[in-house]
């Protein structure tokens, strides 16, 4: 080789390694979001996520980005399947080099899923995944700025405990979120009401009809029944525990754990049956929220019409928590960025933590997330207009809750 | 007491299988062609109930029938484009592409579900009930208004099916096309045109019940699944073809897995028909009203 070819060579090597460093740096930073966007996935939530993973993108992108680089996410469709959402984590890892992945919303789902961040030292934002099974897994990658079963369940356990209630039977999805907050709830249960009765009955998450599961509390209703299930399997279960007179009822109470209450079609598929219904949930308008929080709810009502709910801030503030550690980082190295969602104080939407280190279910969780109890009062009624009886930091108060006549 | 409120509902969810049931095996009993899509025209007719209601602001009553007409529809559209090149030009069964069905209603039912997916969108839509009775009590047993009127249809729909076949012109023919395609068409009957009322009836039976049971079980694309797998459970058992055998496993199925579901155990409650499935097959593979039939 002549020494001008070699010179040659040489210099486009090196112009095509700067080139292709500067197109780098200068390019947008890609964030994986993995979410239903198909059956038989929660499409719902999957949306949600979406919605509220967009909103808080442009804010970000409108204020300048993130040391000067716009963000861009980066969707799979992962179908609320287990293998569907560890292959999609899978690409969007090491085919769209993207420098965290989020917007797991179904736990079996983010149970797989965080195998693979896990295998390749990625950030990990859970933004919706309930079971504690994910923070039990004490991976280092994962952070879990959402909710977990054992803070719905202990919530629900004071209020059952509060009630006097002294039977209560559970219907639960068969999947590690579905069983798992059904068996918390039990434990807490005895601590909190020890002459409280309790079973749950596991229910296919894809079933249509639960008559044959209903109809045996026709002859002995219990003083509680709590729903651990999501749409559309639980709006078929609420229609046919009141088709059956089981419940809501004079004599019973339900309770829905599953945070079902402010999805945008819980209505459309209720109509009487959600009347009375007490629900967990984690996002109320009375509740006390950052002015930040209150901007976004607000983008999301004139945007889309309808009342923000839990899932668009969760989403948001995964964004924003990525964003934010590789603003502290300096930079989009996994380690870095895992260190700084570590170290820091993270200024969410919702309200400000601090990552626990605690091992167990405990472990990179948001630990004193907000939470609301409330009860919906009217048909057709919207979020704003329901009975709040305790928000973080508020009293129960069980003696404004209502009950069907009959 | 329990048992005969399971027993009632049993009764009731194996109207509504009978219903499905019923189109598919006549659809193999005819036209020797087992349909994949089957489950598709029940979420069609869903659709078309629920949103001809809720967006177009038709009374139910209303939309009932359209979604009849929505299903006799896609029936007719399947047969005429879909089926009949497959048995263009051929007199008898056996030469028939009939292979080539299984492809192309499986190819259809994922088109239909991906395009409503696509075009409706996933989210489940509750259709709006007939009755505005959300509950009662018939007796002892609770139910709603919308289950009462879908049991009455369902089984006004099977008698008018069974007199359509049994009484009928087209009846005779369809009859006669069973029996004997290349025979009917030298008996001058246009076995075309019976295979397309074949396809249209079924379209219509699994279109009512989708729009029936539209308020119990909201539309969504993937609706059609689950009634369609338990259509072939019932069509095995009852036997391939025949429509009283449907219609009696229908039933059967419907008081197993009711009884299963609460003596035995819930979760294992989409097995038993597959048991009994299995045991039918061992000991009367031909089914319970089938024919054992051998060719050569």
């Amino acid at each position: 080789m002549s020494l001008q070819r070699f010179a040659m060579l040489a210099s486009a090597a090196i112009m095509s390694a700067a080139f292709g460093t500067a197109s780098a740096a200068d390019g947008p930073i890609r964030i994986g979001v993995s979410i239903a966007q198909s059956p038989p996935g929660s499409v719902v939530q999957g949306t949600q996520v979406k919605q509220g993973a967009e909103i808080m993108m442009n804010l970000i992108n409108d204020a300048g980005g993130v040391m000067g680089r716009k963000i861009e996410l980066i969707y799979e469709d992962d179908q609320g399947i287990p293998e569907k959402g560890r292959a999609a984590a899978e690409k969007l890892i090491t085919r769209d080099d993207v420098v965290a992945v989020t917007g797991g919303h179904q736990s079996s789902v983010c149970l797989a899923a965080i195998e693979v961040a896990h295998a390749y030292k990625m950030p990990y934002v859970n933004t919706n995944c309930w079971s504690d099974d994910i923070r039990e897994k004490g991976y280092n990658e994962i952070f879990n700025p959402g909710n977990y079963n054992t803070r719905v369940s202990s919530a629900m356990a004071e209020t059952i405990a509060a009630l006097g209630v002294k039977s209560v039977v559970a219907f639960a999805e068969n999947t590690d979120y579905g069983i798992g907050q059904a068996k918390v709830l039990g434990k807490f249960l005895k601590e909190m009401a020890p002459d409280t009765s309790y079973k749950y009955e596991a229910l296919d998450r894809a079933g249509k009809d639960f008559t044959p599961a209903v109809l045996p509390l026709r002859g002995n209703p219990p003083e509680m029944v709590v729903n651990v299930m999501l749409p559309p399997a639980a709006y078929i279960l609420m229609n046919q525990l009141y088709e059956q007179g089981v419940a809501p009822s004079a004599k019973t109470w339900f309770y829905d754990g599953a945070g079902i209450a402010d999805y945008p079609d819980f209505w459309d598929n209720v109509k009487e049956a959600g009347q009375y219904m007490l629900a967990f949930g984690l996002y109320h308008p009375a509740m006390p929220m950052p002015d930040s929080g209150r901007q976004v709810g607000q983008i999301y009502q004139d945007k889309y019409g309808n009342e923000p709910n839990r899932l668009i801030f969760q989403a948001a503030d995964s964004i924003l928590l990525i964003a934010k550690a590789i603003e502290a980082a300096g930079g989009t190295d996994p380690a870095a960025l895992i260190k700084a969602m570590d170290d820091m104080t993270f200024e969410s939407i919702r309200g400000t933590f601090k990552f626990s280190q605690e091992p167990g279910y405990t472990f990179k969780q948001w630990v004193d997330i907000p939470f609301a109890t409330y009860q919906m009062t009217e048909v057709n009624q919207p979020l704003s207009k329901t009975l709040l009886i305790q928000a973080t930091g508020q009293e129960l108060q069980t003696d404004k809750l209502l009950r069907p006549a009959n | 007491m329990l048992a005969l409120d399971l027993f009632v509902n049993g009764l009731i969810i194996g109207l509504f299988y009978a219903l499905m049931a019923v189109g598919l095996t006549m659809v193999f009993g005819i036209l020797k062609v087992v349909n994949f899509a089957h489950g598709e025209f029940y979420m069609v007719g869903a659709y078309t109930y629920t949103l001809v209601s809720l967006k177009l602001g038709i009374p139910p009553w209303v939309a009932l029938p359209l979604a009849a007409l929505a299903g006799a529809g896609i029936g007719w559209l399947t047969e005429r484009l879909l089926m009949r090149p497959l048995y263009a030009g051929y007199s008898s069964w056996g030469l028939m592409k009939d292979e080539y069905a299984v492809v192309v209603t499986f190819g259809l039912s994922l088109l239909l579900i991906n395009l409503f997916d696509k075009v409706i969108g996933p989210y489940p839509m509750r259709g709006p009930s007939l009755s505005s009775v959300t509950r009662m009590s018939v007796g002892p047993f609770m139910m709603s208004g919308q289950k009462i009127i879908t049991a009455i249809i369902a089984v006004i729909l099977l008698i008018a099916l069974a007199l359509f076949i049994k009484r009928s012109l087209w009846g005779r023919w369809v009859q006669a096309v069973a029996q004997n395609r290349f025979g009917a068409s030298i008996a001058g009957i246009d076995t075309a045109r019976a295979s397309s009322i074949i396809f249209m009836a079924s379209g219509v039976l699994a279109a009512i019940a989708g729009a029936l049971l539209a308020p119990v079980i909201n539309a969504a694309p993937d609706v059609g699944i689950f009634p369609a797998v338990k259509s072939y459970v019932i069509v095995v058992i009852g036997g391939m073809g025949s429509v009283p055998g449907s219609i009696l496993a229908a039933l059967l199925l419907g008081v197993l897995e009711s009884f299963g579901a609460v003596y035995l155990s819930y979760d294992y409650r989409d097995t038993y028909g597959l048991v009994l499935l299995i045991l039918i097959l061992l000991f009367r593979p031909q089914g319970l009203f089938g024919e054992r039939t051998r060719e050569v």
